[in-house]
């Protein structure tokens, strides 16, 4: 017995072999990096980081660029958080005031050590003025309507937001979720802002009631801008791709989209307004950070490239923002100033009280839309 | 003792499916504490996910239904009656099945959208899409699972009930002779297609903007899942999820293999060329139904050649290659096509070298513990088939959050990784496709090998192998074809890192803003290069096909 | 020489029990009883493709009893021929050895049949080529598991006379199990009728 036990084992052992082999060879895998110096990104798809720009940041400095894209602000923090402690990520692109503070409670940001920054201009430093985040681009996000259908006589200007909970306005309003988007994000801070400014937040019923009201007058809710700005809304370049749908004639965007519908167009062209209603914009500064654990020298290369005059000063053409730097402001070609706006009396929420109490306003959105 | 080789593939097998899925599910238990009302609850409670499991269940019950009213006619018409070109005919009919549903959601995009036929426009044309895109997608299943029978029975049997009284017109032979022995079949085949409607993810997120299916909420979410302190509502509504979903996964699959096992019943079979017939009229089902199949494949090829030109106020096309190049060349925001087939290819492979001889090797335990150990060998059967209640974004979520948060600083930078979630998925399906085959080996040829002294590898080699050549090719291929095409799991796992598959460039592609005039276009280039190695890989497998079974493969 | 001693095998009811069989060097040995009665099980657990329950087997002076099938040198042909559906008739001869295949299909009469597809022999051809097939391999003892019961009459008459002259020929011990008399004395020089010992 004792042999036949001994010669099955040899069987086995070679099947066995076979099967070892194959195993290592899926997990032995091929992990040789070049030890060359390399900057990993976490972003989502942010226009302004052109390839173009990116090369040259990599034959300036010899530093390889290697970008990890995510959906949208929120996955960015979301990838930091879960990626705590690897320290595989030198910088982080895209968090704005409505996700920095958390990413700063969740200590996933270190104090960069860019030193040759250009001149950022006040507004861009006031929601937030340290060293873990510095501002990149920034907008003011707002309601945007079809300004062929919204005109005074087939339907009427909002001029509050109660407006939109009327009948006319039934099925007819996009906005993107701020449970995913960040554009959605900013526009519930500026609704909380506008329905309990007065009250000191100590009361939010307005807030809930307008919600659920919007959402009792069927107002669309997307994942994201995009689905919401292409697809829903009758006022922008959507009509012109695929999926569009156009049921919606107003929606959430910022308030110098349509000024981009211009100058997209190259004639001074757009159907898309801003509406700037008192309270009901939000200004959004996007902010590159260095990594906790990342690589603090290249990080600040590369924080000191974006704020270059040369490189941020594009960002209007490059990435449809406002550049951060003093004395820059939109392009004239084309319409693209002419027809974006900055709001008379935007929303006034400050960064750590929207860090504070953002898991609870989106609870309290929330539990409005169900 | 004589069954190490069986115990180390149970062992890796357990190991590799079980082991994220139980590290995963503990780490969102640790998150969310142990309340399961409160996982179930919210998914009521969250705007992100109401109306979900209504909205998955109903879309998933009319897919079925709609499928069946499109399967069944087919499969008549084909099983029933004697075609030229037959085999190419039904090669196109069952192709939809294996193509990524990736490639499905371009194509039928392409189709309905303003610049196709422009059906586009409102919700209910998108519930409309989405439950006759699973209709395109399942229609092989009804197929695959009613032919053999259709093609086979014996002609004698409804000759007889012709000259009996209840047997004298269509209606009441279809109702006492074709009905009971189509209703196994027809009722497997309605499963599977309620189980992958279920599960449908690709489909869901690119055809229905405003819905999402419980998968495809999990793979959103999942980015913010299993963080303690952090948006943990986003872990209650994952376990929820995935419980509800896996025990209605569950109770299909169980559904589908009582009635495959009451379906062994013999039934009297004849060569198909007795039973077919000629009917000049079943071209009027056969024709749109091969444009039905074709469309969205075609339209994938034609779209990736069709740019938009930005003019004012007017949308006119031009035909080019530009999309070719845009899409080859990659750029900052889109590696290059070449990255994601390199690792699309790693991945099938390093898929097919575990899968294969792990699925092999237990698919040859259940058949030796049959002899002598019917229990041992019945569990070993129900533990292989319990991964197929797993869909691909749990199976991502196992890994992300089970494997990939061990040691996140190795982990996270480690290519291979992605292929354990298509390990994971495949090696139910190298079994079952094992299973079969190696029962029907007739032992004999075994033992003769034997009595001719030949030594163990020899026997495995010259003999059991080359036997099992077409259960090889099939699985090697399914295997291959599975890997490449996989979405949901690697959605949620390439999320956490910069590792990138063909389905997940073209979903990249897809999800840029569509101003740019080439996000269309070069998610179709890159869907039509994942569609060719497909169709290539099923042309391939089709010829080795010889499963008379019926079932889906 | 092959010598067995106290075989028993149980499987439901007793097949054998304490059975002894010794077969001389080229002798042919024919074992008869009705279906059913464990012929099969015999040569099945003497070539060791079933395990006895107790019981002992020398080989040429060699025990092997606990050796493993394909290393005990006894070769077998079943009731139906085994040919491997994916090989050639000669593909089919190159399991059990890589050369002599025309001599081998020569001395069962079917010269020139090595390129033959295996799924177009007649049943005694098909015998023919496994018996060629077991003999290429130099079985130190054949068993023959009823080969000739499939065939009809004359064809059966004449394969088992073929195969008992090459059987002695080679000096090939063998044993044939049979439930038909006259098969086992056409073919054997002894026959043990093994519902009788069992009684």
């Amino acid at each position: 017995m004792y042999k036949e036990i001994k010669k099955s084992v040899k069987k086995r052992i070679k099947e066995s072999i076979v099967i070892g082999l194959f195993l290592m060879m899926s997990l032995s895998g091929c992990i040789s990096e070049d030890e060359s110096k390399e900057l990993v990104i976490a972003t989502y798809d942010i226009y302004g980081l052109s390839e173009e720009m990116i090369e040259e940041f990599e034959n300036q400095t010899g530093i390889s660029v290697s970008m990890i894209k995510l959906d949208d602000a929120g996955s960015v923090l979301d990838y930091l958080i879960k990626n705590k402690g690897t320290n595989d990520i030198d910088l982080a692109i895209g968090l704005d005031n409505t996700y920095l503070s958390t990413a700063i409670q969740q200590g996933v940001l270190t104090n960069h050590t860019a030193s040759n920054l250009g001149e950022i201009s006040q507004v861009a430093l006031g929601p937030y003025n340290g060293q873990l985040a510095v501002p990149f681009d920034m907008g003011y996000v707002c309601l945007n309507y079809d300004n062929n259908l919204v005109d005074g006589k087939n339907m009427s200007v909002p001029t509050s937001l109660w407006d939109l909970t009327e009948e006319e306005w039934r099925g007819k309003v996009v906005i993107p979720s701020p449970q995913t988007s960040s554009p959605g994000r900013a526009f519930m801070l500026a609704t909380m802002d506008y329905f309990t400014s007065e009250t000191d937040r100590s009361d939010t019923s307005q807030f809930e009631s307008w919600w659920s009201a919007m959402k009792n007058n069927d107002v669309i809710i997307t994942s994201g801008w995009t689905e919401a700005y292409e697809m829903y809304y009758s006022g922008g370049y959507g009509e012109t791709t695929e999926g569009y749908i156009g049921s919606a004639h107003i929606t959430v965007s910022y308030c110098h989209s349509p000024g981009v519908e211009a100058w997209y167009s190259g004639s001074n062209i757009t159907k898309s307004s801003s509406l700037d209603i008192p309270m009901a914009s939000f200004f959004q500064v996007e902010y590159i950070s260095s990594v906790m654990g990342g690589d603090v020298e290249s990080s600040a290369l590369f924080i000191e490239y974006l704020l270059s005059e040369e490189v941020n000063s594009k960002m209007p053409e490059q990435n449809q923002m406002y550049s951060v730097l003093e004395g820059n402001d939109l392009p004239e070609t084309s319409g693209y100033l002419f027809h974006s706006i900055i709001p008379e009396q935007p929303s006034n929420l400050s960064m750590s009280e929207i860090g504070d109490n953002i898991e609870s306003w989106l609870q309290l959105w929330n539990s409005a839309m169900i | 003792m004589k069954n190490i080789g069986s115990f180390i593939a149970v062992f890796l097998y357990s190991g590799l499916i079980f082991i994220p899925l139980f590290l995963a599910l503990n780490r969102l238990i640790m998150v969310t504490g142990f309340y399961p009302s409160i996982w179930f609850n919210s998914l009521e409670n969250n705007y992100i996910s109401q109306d979900i499991l209504q909205f998955t269940l109903f879309q998933a019950i009319f897919s079925t239904i709609v499928t069946l009213m499109i399967g069944i006619p087919i499969a008549w018409m084909l099983g029933r009656y004697r075609w030229p070109l037959e085999s190419l005919i039904r090669t196109v009919l069952t192709l939809p099945f294996v193509i990524p549903s990736i490639i499905a959601a371009m194509g039928i995009l392409t189709i309905i959208g303003p610049h196709g036929i422009n059906i586009r426009a409102d919700e209910d044309t998108w519930w409309w899409t989405l439950i006759i895109a699973h209709a395109w997608f399942n229609m092989a299943l009804v197929i695959r699972f009613c032919e053999p029978i259709l093609t086979t029975l014996d002609p004698s049997l409804e000759e007889q009930l012709r000259l009996l009284p209840n047997g004298q017109t269509r209606i009441s032979r279809f109702r006492y002779l074709w009905a009971p022995l189509l209703v196994p079949s027809i009722t497997a085949a309605a499963c599977m297609t309620f189980v992958f409607s279920f599960t449908s993810f690709a489909l869901v997120r690119w055809i229905t903007v405003g819905n999402e299916s419980l998968e495809s909420m999990m793979a959103t979410i999942s980015s913010s899942a299993g963080i303690e302190g952090y948006m943990e509502f986003t872990s209650e509504m994952v376990l929820g999820a995935s419980i509800i979903q896996f025990l209605i996964l569950l109770i299909s699959l169980w559904i589908t293999s009582i009635i495959q096992r009451n379906r062994k019943s013999k039934i009297p079979q004849v060569n198909t060329k007795f039973v077919k017939t000629k009917n000049s009229m079943g071209w009027l089902i056969i024709v749109p139904a091969l444009i039905f199949a074709l469309l969205p494949i075609i339209s994938v090829f034609l779209g990736s050649f069709r740019i938009r030109e930005p003019v004012e106020n007017e949308i006119i096309f031009r035909w080019s290659f530009d999309a070719w190049v845009v899409a080859w060349r990659g750029s900052n925001s889109f590696p290059p096509l070449t990255d994601a087939l390199i690792n699309s290819i790693g991945y099938a492979i390093i898929t097919l070298c575990v899968s294969l001889p792990i699925g092999f090797s237990l698919a040859s335990t259940i058949s030796k513990l049959e002899e002598n150990h019917k229990f041992l060998s019945q569990v070993l059967d129900v533990f292989t088939m319990l991964p197929f209640a797993l869909s691909a974004a749990m199976v991502g979520l196992g890994v992300l959050l089970g494997i990939i948060k061990l040691d996140i600083g190795f982990l996270h930078n480690f290519w291979p990784l992605p292929a354990l979630a298509h390990i994971m998925l495949t090696v139910p399906f190298v079994v079952r496709i094992f299973l079969p085959a190696i029962r029907s080996l007739d032992p004999m040829y075994d033992e003769n090998a034997k009595v001719l002294g030949l030594k163990p590898w020899k026997r495995f080699f010259s003999v059991k192998l080359p036997l099992l050549k077409s259960s090889l090719i099939i699985s090697t291929i399914f295997t291959l074809a599975m890997s490449l095409g996989e979405f949901g799991a690697s959605f949620v796992v390439a999320r956490n890192s910069d590792w990138v598959t063909l389905p997940l460039l073209i979903d990249s592609w897809r999800s840029k803003p569509m101003k740019d005039p080439f996000t269309g276009p070069a998610s179709n280039v890159v869907a039509t290069v994942l569609m060719l190695i497909t169709i290539i890989l099923f042309l391939f497998a089709e010829r080795y096909r010889t499963n008379k079974e019926g079932g889906m493969f | 020489m092959l010598k067995c001693k106290a075989l028993s095998k149980k499987f439901e009811h007793i097949l054998f029990d304490n059975l002894d069989i010794f077969l001389e060097p080229g002798e042919i040995l024919a074992i008869i009883g009705p279906s059913g009665c464990g012929k099969t099980t015999l040569l099945r657990c003497i070539c060791g493709l079933e395990e006895l329950d107790s019981g002992y087997i020398e080989l040429n002076g060699e025990e092997i009893t606990n050796l493993k099938v394909e290393e005990r040198g006894i070769g077998m042909i079943f009731q139906k021929p085994v040919l491997y559906p994916h090989l050639s008739v000669s593909g089919n001869l190159a399991l059990a050895s890589k050369n002599k295949h025309s001599e081998a299909l020569t001395e069962v009469g079917l010269s020139g049949f090595e390129e033959r597809s295996v799924h177009k022999l007649s049943g005694g051809e098909g015998q023919r080529v496994a018996l060629a097939r077991a003999l290429l391999a130099n079985p130190k003892v054949l068993l023959l598991d009823e080969p000739f019961s499939a065939l009809d009459n004359k064809l059966s008459l004449k394969l088992i006379s073929d195969v008992r002259k090459l059987l002695k020929k080679r000096n090939c011990p063998s044993i044939l199990v049979t439930h038909n008399y006259k098969e086992a004395e056409l073919f054997s020089d002894r026959i043990i009728d093994i519902s009788l010992i069992e009684n």
